[in-house]
């Protein structure tokens, strides 16, 4: 027999939903053998029977029960474990922080203080004023008079939402004190007792990082810019890993407000940071005290293993031990390998972190490799869901595509999640007035790439007058033919169209969305999401432009490419 | 021998982590067997996807083009095209009929292609089970609208409208009258590929069991176990509550279905896992087949944790070549695969549906499921099971009260419509039947539910205001009932004291 080894429970996420999918359980079952790998006996509790990590022989103990207080508190005192791990389980595992520790229960990594002043909204305010970060002004309410008030202050269109609520739900921009009154009911209802934000919204880049830290130095493993603008869920918007358009500046800013983040909260393990870039500023839109769902895409795509990382974070290692410092995480240029001693893992790709002195110049020179993360929904299953992407997620899985280029990436990233053009029918758009001078530049490029456009009215009228072709189609209530017959006679090879404030104009939107859900024709509800599309038409013209290599055939290429 | 390995792609309803599961599982089993595995997989958010389950990974889309490139690189000897779910399963049964597979001499593993399409094709099934004699309900093929308006006046009402070849039944719907079909299936005949449609005498009301069973290439068949759905027939098995083991059967039953599905099986000539899914009438000894899904399925990966039997493992194995009493049982470590698993306790599993984001989504459940994840808790009984699993689920509801009914503002009238239309809130309106005086026969009359289930639900209803706390123990999960020694750290809690518990680990 082997001596005995301090047990330790990682919990894990429960059943897979909008929100909270397979992501987690990568990360409890990386999570699991990294425990194991330095020497602890590492068991699961969980009660979704179609993952991973309730496989018996994932961890060195299994106890399929719900992911509740009470059945946590039961398997912890049969095992006598030294301490549960809240990180990786979802928002399911770390609610369970705070009522573990009050049962006396160690929680390893983050603090469940620090938890507390990551996700409460007036600590979190206090926070940020005093490390001199930059947030959306706005405001936690408990009454309409005092929104209203807010967002006469602050400017519309604001963003209102239920506080300690995930997902995105009952979120809603609003233009106007009008649509303020309107969803602020919707928005009190979903946490009754809890106070509603008001937050201005401002329509710049996004971008998002998950950090590893030890509570001191902070290894920021990548930065990953949204396709979609702010407004749209980050689970439902594409993300390129490089960033394709931040500048440096920007991307140092937001590491170095990472860095800061953690310390000041006293970060062990796993973060997730969502930024908003808005006149050349970085605004922290929100703070994620655990594992997120791009741990996974992050890690296969820098060679870094995160969870493994984190979690030796977790149990008392610093970074500065296994051989990683505070900054960035770069696999290109002559950054001295790090070197971690005694470990049971090597990452795929050898790199280093770059200095702040260095970076400006060191990712200028550096060749790339491309990875878009894209979302997938399930729309064709549910009848009368409303298929358009705003602030509340919907989407139920994701697809990854990597590439030499955007523009491969981008290509592979759509074709892997549906949408590609259907046949050889037309490029159906309806747009918003806002987004009328986007549609006529991507108009513009779906008719050089042969495709041929159908617009209503409003759209068409945009097009003409800056001399694109386009098939003017009536909309629904104008009379046969419509664009709906259009649609069901399967003369539509896409579908671009851009939700509106206009109640009477959405009302007919969202039935020709449905239109194109229930007969599998692509539908895209952001302009930010079609003008991704445009960069990769050249390479939907000539798929061959595409690369098919394994995952470390990339990296390797990238790395040689950068060392020569 | 290298063996190319594709995976299901994103995570969509119909198919979930659950091949992520038996991916892993038999990417795995292939290389202790000293294969080496190409895999090619669109989703990064797996464990499949780390580099080490496989020998040569591409994250690459799951298109037949990017299929064709892997395997022109790779040339591997072989497909194993049964653990992608339907997503791998179609990919498979496309590189086959470009003749891809046959250009760079790629064989397919496990169960045989043709098998898979005998299966699968509605009417190739049938015909074969006339040949061997087992039932499958009246339908009839439509490949155009104009068929299936001819088949209106024929069909008994209601009838099933639905595609061969989707996942999670898209496109299928109910249909109560004349003309019904034609609207649900105009829209199936889009989405199916090939465009077919079967129309099908409903089953509405029977009870729906499924069997989970393996054959080898020998032709040595096992039953893993077999599933009994809360939800009678006419509910998507995915969006239905289910028992393992079935809990309503007389042992007659059970073994009339048993034999069927290995007969099936047999005649398919199946080399791996297969799902069996059969309609029995509640009031008699008839049954009909009602589908078979020669792969590793979601109800496999149920199976495999009601049982702690690893399906996707030992259908890998057996897809290159080893025989079932060649290979090991890892939980007791003593027995071998050919044993069948014993269950001492009940499993309920109840599926997690997205309708709190969708407010506005239709949450009727019918042939289309709309699931997109399901929680499983395993007890003594079927009471605290179930029980367990509503506890687990992670929504409003923690026990058998549902806030809609509390206090009794909503009509009796509705109640009973939400009782007799499935829904996700079904489970929460019978039990409030109960709570408002009806029996077990009022409520049987509208869902239709077997009143062994319903009857357990009315006593846990009464017993909703005791509060008698036992002390908690943990059982074993060992794959045999405790018939042989066995190490398995797979554990359950349970109420109330008994002989066979497991200690604690000793400090």
């Amino acid at each position: 027999m082997r001596p005995m080894q301090p047990t330790v429970l990682v919990l894990g996420s429960g059943p897979i939903r909008i929100g909270q999918g397979i992501e987690f359980d990568y990360s409890c079952v990386h999570c699991v053998w990294a425990l194991k790998g330095i020497g602890y006996r590492a068991i699961i509790i969980n009660n979704n029977p179609e993952t991973v990590s309730t496989d018996f022989d994932t961890g060195d103990g299994l106890y399929f029960e719900p992911v509740t207080l009470p059945d946590v508190l039961k398997v912890v005192e049969h095992e006598q474990a030294i301490g549960v791990v809240c990180q990786f389980g979802g928002q399911t595992a770390i609610n369970l922080a705070e009522g573990l520790e009050r049962a006396g229960v160690q929680v390893l990594g983050t603090s469940p203080s620090a938890i507390a002043a990551a996700e409460d909204r007036d600590q979190f305010d206090i926070l940020l004023t005093r490390l001199g970060i930059s947030k959306p002004p706005g405001k936690a309410v408990r009454s309409l008079a005092e929104a209203i008030e807010i967002a006469d202050q602050i400017g519309y269109p604001v963003l209102i939402r239920p506080s300690f609520v995930l997902g995105g739900r009952a979120m809603e921009i609003v233009y106007d004190a009008e649509q303020l009154r309107a969803f602020f009911g919707l928005a009190e209802a979903e946490n009754p007792g809890q106070p509603v934000l008001v937050d201005k919204y401002l329509l710049g880049l996004e971008a998002e990082v998950d950090v590893i830290s030890d509570g001191v130095d902070t290894l920021v493993p990548g930065i990953m810019e949204h396709i979609e603008r702010a407004g749209v869920h980050s689970g439902d918007s594409m993300a390129v890993y490089p960033t394709v358009t931040l500048s440096r500046e920007i991307e140092w800013r937001m590491v170095d407000i990472a860095c800061n983040l953690a310390r000041e909260l006293g970060v062990k393990g796993l973060m997730n940071i969502q930024f908003v870039v808005w006149e050349d500023d970085v605004y922290v839109l929100e703070v994620n005290p655990r594992a997120s769902r791009t741990v996974p895409y992050l890690s296969k795509v820098t060679g870094l293993p995160m969870v493994t990382i984190a979690t030796r974070c977790m149990m008392g290692e610093t970074l500065k031990s296994m051989g990683y410092t505070s900054g960035l995480w770069c696999t290109a240029g002559d950054f001295a390998p790090h070197a971690i001693t005694g470990s049971d893992f090597s990452p795929l790709v050898q790199g280093g972190v770059v200095p702040s002195a260095d970076y400006l110049t060191q990712r200028a020179s550096q060749s790339r490799i491309f990875a878009v993360k894209a979302p997938v929904f399930s729309f064709q299953k549910l009848a009368k869901v409303e298929p358009s992407l705003g602030p509340e997620m919907k989407s139920t899985g994701e697809i990854l595509g990597i590439d030499f280029t955007y523009e491969a990436a981008l290509y592979k990233a759509l074709v892997a999640s549906g949408i590609e053009f259907k046949g050889e029918g037309l490029v159906l758009m309806t747009v918003r007035d806002e987004d009328k001078e986007a549609a006529v530049q991507i108009a513009g490029e779906i008719v050089a790439s042969g495709f041929g456009i159908a617009a209503t009215a409003g759209t068409a009228e945009v097009l003409r007058c800056a001399g694109i072709d386009c098939l003017e189609v009536n909309k629904i209530g104008d009379g046969e033919p419509n664009l709906l017959n259009l649609i069901l006679d399967g003369k539509v090879s896409m579908l671009i169209n851009t939700p509106s404030a206009d109640r009477m104009a959405e009302a007919e939107a969202a039935r020709i969305r449905r239109a194109c859900i229930e007969t599998g024709i692509p539908c895209v509800t952001s302009i930010d999401t079609a003008s991704a599309i445009m960069h990769a038409l050249e390479v939907f013209a000539a798929p061959e432009k595409a690369s098919c290599l394994r995952l470390e055939e990339y990296i390797e290429a990238k790395q040689e490419a950068n060392i020569r | 021998m290298k063996v190319l390995v594709i995976g299901s792609g994103p995570i969509v309803i119909g198919q979930a982590a659950e091949f992520d599961y038996a991916g892993t599982q038999a990417c795995k089993s292939l290389k202790e067997e000293g294969h080496e595995v190409v895999l090619i997989n669109s989703n990064p958010a797996t464990i499949m996807t780390d580099p080490g389950v496989s020998d040569a990974l591409y994250i690459e889309p799951l298109t037949v083009e990017f299929c064709e490139r892997v395997i022109a690189r790779e040339r591997p000897d072989a497909l194993l095209p049964t653990l992608g779910g339907q997503t791998g399963l179609n990919l498979a049964t496309k590189l086959a009929d470009a003749g891809i597979l046959e250009k760079y001499n790629v064989r397919v593993l496990g169960t045989p292609l043709s098998a898979i399409k005998k299966a699968e094709d509605r009417e190739s099934f049938r015909s074969l089970m006339r040949e061997i004699k087992e039932p499958v309900p009246e339908s009839w093929i439509i490949e155009s609208p104009d068929q299936l308006r001819e088949v209106l006046d024929l069909v008994p009402y209601p009838c099933i409208v639905r595609p061969a070849y989707t996942l999670g039944g898209t496109g299928g719907g109910t249909a109560h009258s004349t003309g019904e079909p034609l609207e649900v299936g105009q829209k199936g005949l889009k989405l199916s590929e090939p465009a077919r449609k079967m129309v099908e005498r409903s089953l509405l009301g029977w009870k729906e069991i499924e069997y989970e069973v393996m054959r080898d290439s020998a032709g040595n068949c096992i039953t893993v176990c077999n599933m009994e759905n809360f939800d009678p027939m006419g509910v998507h098995t995915g969006d239905s509550i289910v028992i393992a083991p079935s809990q309503t059967l007389s042992d007659q039953e059970y073994h009339m279905m048993r034999t069927a599905s290995l007969k099936i099986i047999n005649a398919l000539g199946i080399e791996g896992g297969c799902n069996v899914q059969m309609a029995l009438n509640p009031d008699g000894f008839d049954y009909y087949i009602i589908e078979v899904n020669p792969r590793v399925s979601r109800s496999s990966a149920l199976a495999s944790k009601a049982t702690g039997y690893p399906i996707a493992r030992v259908a890998a194995k057996i897809a290159v070549g080893l025989t079932l009493d060649q290979i090991d049982n890892q939980v007791t470590g003593t027995t071998k695969a050919c044993f069948e698993p014993a269950l001492d306790y009940v499993v309920v599993k109840i599926p997690r549906w997205p309708f709190d984001k969708f407010a506005t989504g239709d949450r009727t459940l019918f042939t289309q499921m709309k699931a997109t994840g399901e929680v499983m808790a395993i007890d003594r009984t079927f009471e605290s099971a179930l029980l367990k699993a509503v506890r687990g689920l992670e929504v409003k509801q923690k026990d058998l009260r549902h806030a809609k009914w509390a206090g009794g503002q909503e009509a009796d009238s509705t109640l009973k419509e939400a009782i007799r239309v499935p829904t996700d809130e079904r489970l929460w309106a019978i039990a409030e039947g109960f709570r408002r005086g009806m029996t077990v026969q009022e409520i049987h009359a509208l869902c239709k539910v077997d009143p062994w289930f319903l009857n357990k639900m009315e006593q846990m209803v009464r017993g909703e205001n005791d509060h008698i706390v036992e002390p908690t123990v943990f059982k074993m999960v060992d794959t045999c009932a405790g018939e042989f020694e066995s190490q398995t750290p797979y554990f359950y809690a349970t109420e109330g004291q008994t002989f066979d518990e497991v200690l604690a680990t000793k400090k």
